[in-house]
């Protein structure tokens, strides 16, 4: 995974148009297929691993004897910039030799991507983004996601942490579309349940510097502070909350079940607990499988979080085109009636938004340096326990 | 009409009158932006930019790109047309394509905005470093006006300049009290600001972005694709007509303020502001003139722009893209409107064309700046001496 | 709020102003010297910090485990090894573009600073994500009711700070700072008089981007992580920082960078409605500030500048 220094971008170029132009054994058709992510800028640690992930699932296919179509991976780079992907989109979907695109991780640039591609009738498959809008905000039937959105992860956690008998939280959201969207959900599942929000603090998502508003926090005096952002800042919030002597729980989201974020922080990182849609990848079969396959691959970068999802959403376009052909209208047919189709994230199935509504939300807690899940964790036995219970 | 001087060189090249050879390079540069906008594969990108640079020392070699210097000087309606008549080609045989057409939209719409930026430090040394925030208020406007009020579209691209005037009025105390780097901080307090702003106030669609609604001219909806002669084109081709009106008139409009007295009060402003204020000119009224006049200009770009994306963010008007525009000023020479038309398509279109080594692609873009910045250190076509009647200073 | 919190607020906003100050004195000493404003500072700050966290890998890596021994040399070999690249940065890419436009310097300087940045995440091992710096210095903590003062904190800001008055001393009182200042002043005047020109700024250079490094190590050992995007946000404020000073002059970066940590600092409190305003805040104040004092809150003169 971390493997060595890759010394030039020249080498790189190289690699690329070999792979553009490497000729399949058989002759078959050759189908493409689009990725978006965030390849460049700050949050490219997710749009990488995403972007690998998807590269996978297209190897292992091509691999694949019994496969119809030979298939080739149109990666592109959205900047996590809504203009930006309204460009890359539209560039994937004029193109008519692009038969459906695993698409997304920033929310904001998704939004406005879904439009484009109802335009030009290209069936996408959402890998990362999580905003609820994205699929029940519109009514295209191009537009599909195998993740869950924040409404059920939050949902999930409110009450999880209910039963654990917090009361009171701060919070610390980034003022990205990611970070105030779960401070909205997660705040109004909490306070259904009788939790109380004793602070909540807005932080953009460059800044180093937290000591201000957690010395606020420090103040408050919470037990839980609940944090709405991704790794790189959640790394930063902890480490700070330790110099300043804060001992209350750090409760994240899906953001941060990352191994940055272990790697990030160490020993800091035991006892944060964090919620993810999907069944944990080490836990299903195919998870396993796509680890090690991951593993042997050699990628220079970790899948993260949301890698299993953007092979689980490569696998399942490349299984419908494998179905019903390399026609956009079929594909696009095909995905909504898509009902307990197998993947390495567990069984999909599409509403009628192209909602994957079969969330299962897995409840993380971070121990010995590692993202264990809850219910198998020392802290569920009580061998461990949580700050202040 | 132009801003260049040059004696004309000893011998023509290839015996060819200068007009000619100013109509043989536009009609290159066309079927050059045509291939380069088309081409998909690293082969094409790679061969067509060592082309450029072939292209580039084979002209200066030969003499010809004086020759399309003086064309530009002393043809320059003819040489206007034909350029125009380019694009429009262009955009003709692109009609297809709607990536590509998209492409061409933008880079009209950022030389645009990067003209009035022009007008701002090239003319007058008044350092803007919220570009994008001034061609972000242009698109927040198209956005509001197009979804709650009924104003024609055609005006809201009025109003989206005027819009950008109004708040960097805002702006103009301190922006005209400073100098240099003083008033370059000010913009860029402003620009992160703005963007800022916009993510933690919910009234404009917060950090999700609003849509913006699509642009019509007398009841034909720009969303919706022209058919001609049997051929249904790319919707695009609306954005790319009306993005080609836009950045011709903007053109026309910097030219004419260069060579007009405000254009040398400008100048004199930049030059030294304390000996023009010596000869009675109106420093503060010159520099408002200038700051307005810029932000008008990307606010109207930004409004078309908004309307064609038909959905906008605050992190599409980061710092990190008003240095964008700064840098097509830059890169293209500062004061040179044709250099900021150069720049415009490279820095728009080389990032994208990059996309194919990916994760790469800002790396090899921002080496490619330096070396071209250090080869011409004063930008792509740095600006010449004016001179007020074309061929004035003959020559044999 | 009591007394405890509010020294804590206190002692944050000072580990802060001393960070900012750091990065405002790089600023405002290429300023002095060839009038140019150099955008990749705090990518260079980044890279320092880079280089001294690889330097720790190497000596953790064959087991050396002093943590002070280890602090030295990661700080001292992130300082040296940037201060090199710094001049390195200046001949090759500032001095070629000193007949261009001053803005093109700006230009060039700003596409370095992408690709610095870039490189690092692309081939530093792993780099898109957020490494842990370790911690080095003690951590034992004083606590006195609400106020929380760790060892490492304190250390960190007495070090800071005395290398902004090293820097001051160097400026002002060596044969050397006096060349800095007579450069800075007429560089015609300064080579008839026989200093060595280009020498002067490559040293400038190279005694800015140290500075940055040692900001760069500085930030490292106090949050226990860095990452490659860094240098964007602290390079901003350091470069707002320097001029609201007044740019040319130490006391005005330092000045600025208190201050602009002031008001973060403030802005997160005192803003009951809503701490994500701070950024607004602060900025906007900068904005006013400029319109009050168009040249910075220490005039510029020229007779006094670095």
């Amino acid at each position: 995974m971390k493997k060595s220094f890759c010394w030039s971008a020249g080498a790189a170029l190289v690699a690329a148009a070999m792979l553009a132009t490497a000729v399949p054994a058989v002759a078959k058709d050759t189908v493409k297929i689009a990725f978006i992510g965030p390849l460049t800028g700050g949050v490219s640690a997710n749009g990488l691993g995403g972007r690998n992930s998807a590269e996978l699932a297209v190897k292992l296919r091509n691999q694949d004897e019994k496969a119809k179509y030979t298939y080739e991976l149109m990666a592109l780079d959205d900047e996590c910039k809504p203009n930006v992907g309204v460009q890359v989109a539209t560039k994937a979907a004029a193109d008519r030799k692009v038969i459906g695109g695993v698409t997304h991780y920033c929310s904001a640039v998704a939004i406005g991507a879904v439009d484009i591609y109802h335009k030009f009738g290209m069936p996408a498959i959402v890998w990362g983004a999580v905003l609820p809008d994205i699929t029940y905000g519109n009514t295209h039937a191009e537009v599909h996601r195998v993740n869950g959105t924040m409404i059920n992860q939050n949902e999930t956690a409110a009450q999880f942490m209910a039963d654990q008998g917090y009361k009171t939280w701060a919070v610390i959201h980034d003022t990205t579309d990611y970070g105030k969207g779960h401070n909205e959900y997660f705040s109004k599942f909490i306070t259904g349940k009788g939790g109380k929000i004793l602070g909540t603090f807005g932080v953009t998502a460059d800044q180093q510097d937290f000591t201000a508003e957690l010395t606020k926090i420090k103040e408050l005096k919470p037990e839980v502070i609940f944090f709405g952002g991704l790794t790189p800042i959640g790394v930063r919030i902890r480490q700070q909350m330790d110099k300043l002597g804060i001992e209350a729980v750090f409760q994240g989201t899906s953001g941060i079940v990352s191994d940055a974020y272990l790697d990030g922080l160490g020993e800091l990182a035991e006892g944060t607990l964090a919620f993810r849609e999907g069944a944990p990848a080490d836990k299903l079969p195919g998870g396993k499988f796509f680890l090690s396959e991951y593993e042997k691959a050699g990628y220079d970068q970790a899948p993260e979080a949301y890698g299993p999802f953007a092979f689980a959403a490569a696998n399942l376009l490349m299984d419908a085109i494998e179905d019903v052909g390399a026609d956009r209208k079929k594909v696009t047919a095909y995905l909504n009636k898509v009902e307990n189709h197998d993947s390495i994230t567990g069984p999909i199935t599409f509403d009628d938004h192209g909602q994957n509504t079969v969330a299962v939300i897995t409840k993380y807690v971070a121990e010995d340096g590692k993202w264990a899940v809850w219910e198998d964790s020392k802290y569920a036995t009580g061998e461990r326990k949580l700050a202040g219970r | 009409m132009t801003a260049k001087t040059l004696d004309l060189p000893k011998k023509s090249w290839l015996g060819l009158p200068a007009l000619a050879i100013g109509l043989i390079f536009v009609a290159l540069v066309t079927v050059y932006g045509w291939l380069f906008l088309h081409a998909e594969s690293e082969m094409e990108v790679l061969a067509l930019l060592v082309a450029a640079a072939i292209g580039v020392v084979a002209g200066t070699r030969s003499g010809a790109t004086r020759n399309v210097s003086v064309a530009m000087n002393q043809h320059s309606g003819i040489m206007n047309a034909a350029i125009i008549g380019g694009v429009l080609v262009v955009i003709g045989l692109l009609s297809q394509e709607h990536f590509s057409l998209l492409m061409l939209t933008s880079v009209l719409l950022y030389l645009t905005a990067a003209l009035g930026l022009n007008v701002q430090f090239g003319y007058t040394g008044m350092v803007n470093f919220a570009g994008a925030a001034f061609f972000g208020i242009g698109a927040y406007t198209a956005a509001v006006m197009t979804m709650h009020t009924g104003v024609p579209p055609l005006l809201i691209l009025l109003c989206g300049g005027v819009a950008a005037a109004l708040i960097g009025f805002v702006l103009v105390l301190p922006v005209v009290r400073t100098r240099g780097h003083y008033s370059a901080v000010v913009t860029i307090a402003f620009a992160v600001l703005f963007k800022t702003f916009l993510e933690v106030n919910d009234v404009l669609g917060g950090p999700q972005g609003l849509t913006v609604g699509s642009m019509s001219i007398l009841g034909w909806d720009f969303n919706s694709s022209p058919t001609l002669f049997g051929v249904e084109m790319s919707f695009y081709v609306n954005y790319a007509l009306l993005g080609t009106v836009l950045a011709a008139v903007a053109f026309m409009f910097t030219r004419r303020l260069e060579r007009s007295w405000l254009g040398l009060t400008l100048d004199s402003v930049r030059l030294d502001e304390t000996a023009s204020a010596c000869f009675g000119i109106g420093v503060t009224r010159a520099k408002i003139l200038a700051f307005t006049f810029g932000n008008v200009l990307a606010g109207t770009a930004g409004a078309l722009y908004g309307m064609m994306i038909s959905f906008i963010a605050p992190t599409s008007f980061t710092f990190s893209d008003s240095l964008l525009l700064v840098a097509i000023v830059l890169l293209g020479g500062m004061g040179n409107p044709w250099g900021t038309a150069v720049a415009a398509a490279i820095v728009v279109v080389l990032p994208e064309k990059l996309q194919i080594i990916q994760e790469y692609r800002f790396l090899l873009f921002s080496v490619l700046v330096i070396v071209m910045l250090l080869f011409r250190p004063d930008g792509l076509l740095p600006r010449q001496i004016r001179t007020y009647i074309p061929g004035w200073r003959k020559q044999p | 709020m009591d007394i405890g919190l509010l020294g804590q607020y206190l002692a944050n906003g000072i580990m802060l102003g001393t960070m900012y100050a750091l990065v405002a004195v790089g600023f405002t000493l290429f300023f002095g010297v060839l009038d140019v404003i150099k955008f990749s500072h705090g990518d260079v700050l980044m890279l320092g910090a880079f280089t001294g966290f690889t330097v720790y890998l190497g000596m953790a890596g064959i087991g050396i485990e002093n943590p002070w021994v280890l602090v030295v040399f990661v700080t001292l070999s992130a300082v040296i090894g940037t201060a090199f690249i710094g001049a390195v940065i200046a001949r090759y890419l500032v001095l070629p573009l000193k007949s261009a436009p001053p803005l093109n310097i700006l230009l060039i300087t700003l596409m370095l600073g992408t690709a610095i940045r870039e490189a690092v995440r692309l081939f530093f091992p792993d780099g898109s994500n957020p490494k842990p710096f370790p911690s080095l210095l003690p951590s034992s903590s004083v606590e006195l009711g609400n106020f929380s003062l760790r060892a490492d904190s304190a250390i960190l800001v007495g070090v800071g700070l005395a290398v902004i008055v090293g820097l001051h001393l160097l400026i002002n009182r060596t044969r050397l700072g006096l060349a800095i200042r007579a450069v800075a002043q007429d560089e015609e005047t300064a080579k008839t008089m026989g200093i060595n020109y280009t020498m002067i700024v490559l040293v400038t250079f190279a005694i800015g981007s140290g500075a940055a490094a040692f900001a760069g190590t500085m930030n490292g050992l106090y949050y226990n992580e860095i990452n490659f995007g860094m240098g964007l946000l602290l390079g901003l404020i350091g470069f707002s920082a320097a001029i609201i000073g007044g740019l040319g002059n130490l006391y005005g970066a330092i000045l600025g960078g208190f201050l602009f940590a002031g008001l973060q600092t403030v802005g997160a409190v005192a803003l009951p409605f809503a701490s994500a305003y701070k950024d607004v805040f602060a900025f906007a104040v900068v904005i006013a500030l400029m319109a009050w004092k168009p040249t910075g809150l220490i005039a510029e003169r020229t007779s006094d500048r670095v």
